[in-house]
């Protein structure tokens, strides 16, 4: 019998409540206590885009019933956690909220956005598309509101001991001083947090700029081809896509409403804009604490997502682990935290288990377009070869297969579906491009009905 | 051009007839008079001296109300599949299956029936089988039908039908063929999110959908016995069948409560309140003795495992309240017995992490992530 523990959780998020439920899973007495600045109940960070559309609700975009906190026993702390006290072993809050006492502490506190670093970034009806605050900003401006199934319960509830530093703060909203609703929208970063910011204000009915400093869209995952269909098609839909365009500032009007973009290029009218270019981990807020922080801000971990202190882990976006290739850096991953959560869980309870990240892989929505990729893609590889293969029929799709020393190592494929678990297992025998092209639609994971994909051998 | 996602985002939540707004709820109350008028028009002729379903359809030049709400029916199917393929139609599941379903409505469920007994036979519904179709079961129904109608029936409802839900899954019948699952899908796809996730939902479901399905079993049962023994029992007759058809008896209780009331006034009026699929779901005795037997046989939903994340499309719209993500996130292949493989799950996922699929091979079910949401 292990005596009971006092767990602490900052951060409500995929990580943080993974690792809350695998230890009520198993400790149905213990103390577990969940810190969130951000919001009342658990959500899909991913899903912001579809509330913001209108495609789901609030409610809809939480995995777990509201009376979960109730009815699994987990304490509720709805305020913004400003330090740790590792030797007396206690979390202190902003707004004069008594300090929580842990026996063990875990740190989920995800990622905040890269601000703007240029003049105007801090101006009215500039923002981001990170935080459920965020949202509420960019949907004020572009819709007037929320949508129909009402706003988050007690969004407004943390007001007190709110920074302006706080990346779960509410922005001031210049289609509100200006009364008039965004009709130019901007979106600066060609990533995915960028085109979908993009392609929600599309399905309002606008026409965005997105602007993109690369030679082509998301140059890490795509090659040209790859990426001037998906340019392609966000034209198709109305998107002003700027290639290679620097910004140099925002420009603001007497009251200080964005006004403009400016670019090396140009200057580009834009009464709304969202700065996408990425995210760091959201660790400021341990500065003083004693606990090892990375260059990049994230939390050092050892394989078991101990931090440099004892009983005190981290996981999830704000934790920098050690990758495939040896490099040490945060994953910023829904899956990722998710499973690393599961693994704190499992630490916070007093097991050894270890955290091993197998072979890469993700999936996303582009536009349309769906993409699925594994393995290396893009590593620019000694001797690395490239296999291309464009589909114009019925459907759609591009496939391109990395090859190195005879073996297959990446997979690129979009506008169809495959089982990735499939692909990942391929490079890791180490299969040859012959075996794979023979093999290919047993990773084939196409609804019913869609016609197989044919390669032809060139 | 083929796809098999969602093309586009939908803005749902900003209709506001879609989302119990007052236009919503007004609607819902139209739809629930109509019911009301079109079961019981002797009663309201009785009360308030008209008959207005008898009178359009006379003007129109129909044989009675029922062939008005026939037509009324085939034009709500035929708009709502439009509206259903201008939202989801890029995937070819979703046109294939759209297109059958409201071909087959049309034709076996209303132009047949209505041409029929222009060439002196009898109204017969081909797409309706028993439990659904009560009433196709009962002995003196039975020796009523044509022969070959009654074997179609018999075989049709007893062995067709469970032995292709083993091969293919309820849906071959629930959403390819059924008029009520037809109408839900076309007419009623406006309102699919409305369907309640909760865990009290999937409760009562599995509470009323088994009652429903022992009455009617019960039922039937009694109506063949009494065919036997009524004779000899004249009470057990008067109790089962009743000496009019308009008595009160077990019989008529049955088309009141379920046929009326359960499929009609509630089942379809009220789409825009609790989602379109309230009959099917919570009352449907087909339903239920499909669900059964899909549990056993092919059809499942393969999660792609590792790659969902959470976002809740699939659960939003599934319009049978399953909640899919608390499967997808578990990394859970799964099949549940309430699932009618419309395939909304998957089309709408921007994850491509559900497939709908027929096999035999249940492996990867086995692979359970034992540390989840699910668990609780
Ligand atoms: C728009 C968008 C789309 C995305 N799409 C995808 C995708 O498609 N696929 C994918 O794999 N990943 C995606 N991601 C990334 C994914 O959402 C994150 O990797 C994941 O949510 C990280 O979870 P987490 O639990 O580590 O942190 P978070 O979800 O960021 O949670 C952080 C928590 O910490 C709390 N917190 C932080 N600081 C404090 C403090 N000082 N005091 C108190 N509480 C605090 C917050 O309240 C919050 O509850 C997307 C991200 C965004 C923004
Ligand atoms: S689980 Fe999927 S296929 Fe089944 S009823 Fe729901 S949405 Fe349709
Ligand atoms: S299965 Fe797909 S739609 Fe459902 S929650 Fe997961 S990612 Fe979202």
């Amino acid at each position: 019998m292990v005596a009971a523990m006092r767990i602490v959780i900052i951060g409500n998020g995929v990580a943080g409540m993974e690792a809350a439920l695998a230890v009520r899973n198993r400790e149905p007495s213990w103390d577990i206590t969940l810190v969130s600045e951000e919001s009342d109940h658990f959500f899909s960070r991913t899903a912001l885009m579809w509330v913001f559309s209108g495609q789901m609700s609030h409610r809809d975009i939480e995995p777990l019933e509201r009376d979960a906190y109730e009815r699994l026993g987990f304490r509720r702390v709805r305020a913004r956690a400003i330090g740790v006290d590792t030797e007396r072993r206690q979390v202190s809050f902003a707004g004069g909220q008594e300090p929580v006492a842990y026996d063990r502490l875990l740190i989920a506190s995800g990622s905040r956005p890269r601000p703007g670093p240029w003049p105007g970034s801090e101006a009215r009806g500039v923002g981001h598309f990170v935080t459920l605050q965020d949202l509420d900003w960019y949907e004020r401006e572009v819709h007037g509101g929320t949508s129909l199934a009402g706003g988050p319960p007690r969004p407004r509830l943390h007001a007190t001991g709110r920074s302006s530093d706080s990346p779960y703060r509410f922005r001031e909203v210049a289609a509100e001083r200006r009364g008039r609703l965004a009709q130019q929208p901007a979106v600066i970063g060609g990533g995915l947090i960028g085109i979908e910011a993009v392609e929600v204000a599309v399905t309002a009915g606008l026409r965005p700029h997105f602007f993109i400093r690369e030679e082509w869209f998301w140059p890490i995952a795509l090659d040209p081809k790859e990426a001037l269909w998906i340019s392609d098609r966000m034209a198709q839909h109305g998107v002003e896509v700027h290639l290679e365009h620097e910004i140099e500032a925002l420009d603001t009007d007497s009251d200080g409403n964005v006004v403009a973009v400016r670019t090396n290029r140009g200057r580009y009218p834009s009464d709304c804009v969202v700065i996408g270019i990425g995210v760091t981990p959201n660790t400021a807020w341990l500065a003083e604490a004693g606990i090892d922080l990375d260059d990049r801000g994230g939390i050092v971990v050892d394989e078991g997502l101990q931090t440099s202190v004892t009983d005190v882990f981290a996981a999830g976006d704000c934790a920098s682990v050690r990758w495939f290739d040896g490099t040490r850096r945060p994953e910023q991953l829904w899956y990722t935290a998710r499973d690393q959560g599961r693994v704190a869980g499992r630490r916070l309870l007093g097991d050894a288990p270890r955290y091993d990240r197998g072979t890469w892989y993700n999936s996303v929505k582009l536009m349309d377009i769906e993409y699925t990729t594994a393995g290396l893609v893009n590593w620019k590889l000694d001797g690395e070869e490239n296999w291309f293969f464009e589909e114009k029929g019925r459907v759609r799709s591009t496939t391109r297969i990395v090859t190195q020393g005879g073996h297959v190592v990446g997979f690129n494929m979009l506008g169809r579906r495959w089982d990735h678990s499939v692909l990942t297992r391929w490079i890791e025998e180490r299969r040859t491009l012959d075996w794979v092209l023979r093999h290919l639609n047993d990773a084939a994971f196409d609804t019913e009905l869609v016609p197989r994909l044919r390669v032809r051998r060139a | 051009m083929d796809q098999q996602g969602q093309n586009g985002l939908l803005a749902t939540y900003r209709e506001g007839w879609r989302n119990r707004s007052v236009v919503g709820i007004a609607f819902s109350a139209l739809l629930v008079s109509f019911y009301v008028v079109l079961y019981w028009e002797h009663k309201v002729h009785q009360h308030l001296g008209i008959a207005p379903l008898t009178a359009i359809s006379e003007a129109a030049g129909l044989r009675n109300r029922w062939y008005l709400y026939g037509a009324l029916y085939s034009v709500a199917m035929i708009t709502g599949g439009i509206y259903y393929l201008r939202r989801h139609g890029n995937s070819r599941y979703n046109r294939f299956r759209i297109t059958v379903n409201v071909a087959i409505q049309v034709a076996l469920g209303f132009t047949l029936p209505f041409i029929m007994p222009l060439f002196g036979g009898q109204e017969l519904y081909f797409s309706y089988f028993w439990p659904l179709k009560y009433d196709y079961l009962y002995p003196q129904t039975l020796a009523d039908l044509p022969l070959y109608f009654a074997l179609y029936t018999v075989v049709g409802s007893l062995l067709a039908a469970p032995v292709l839900a083993v091969l293919y899954g309820k849906r071959w019948y629930c959403s390819w063929v059924c008029g009520c699952g037809g109408l839900a899908n076309t007419f009623g796809d406006p309102w699919r999110h409305l369907t309640s996730k909760s865990t009290k939902s999937w409760r009562f479901e599995q509470v009323s959908v088994h009652l429903v399905l022992f009455i009617a079993i019960a039922t039937t049962f009694l109506i063949g016995l009494d065919s036997l023994i009524g004779a000899e029992h004249p009470t057990f007759h008067r109790i089962v069948v009743g000496e009019h058809w308009q008595d009160w008896s077990i019989k008529s209780f049955y088309g009141f409560t379920v046929g009326a009331i359960l499929a009609g006034v509630i089942g379809t009026g009220l789409y825009p309140v609790f989602g379109p699929r309230v009959w099917c779901r919570n009352f449907c005795p087909m339903a239920a003795v499909l669900g059964w037997v899909q549990k056993i046989g092919r059809y499942r939903i393969k999660v792609k495992p590792g790659m969902c994340i959470s976002c809740g499309n699939c659960s939003t719209y599934c319009e049978m309240g399953i909640d899919v993500r608390s499967y997808a996130q578990a990394d859970e292949s799964f099949t549940r017995a309430s699932c009618v493989g419309c395939g909304m799950c998957a089309h709408m996922c921007p994850r491509g992490v559900l497939k709908l699929e027929n096999t035999w091979d249940r492996s990867e079910d086995k692979e359970r992530q034992k540390l989840s949401v699910v668990d609780f």
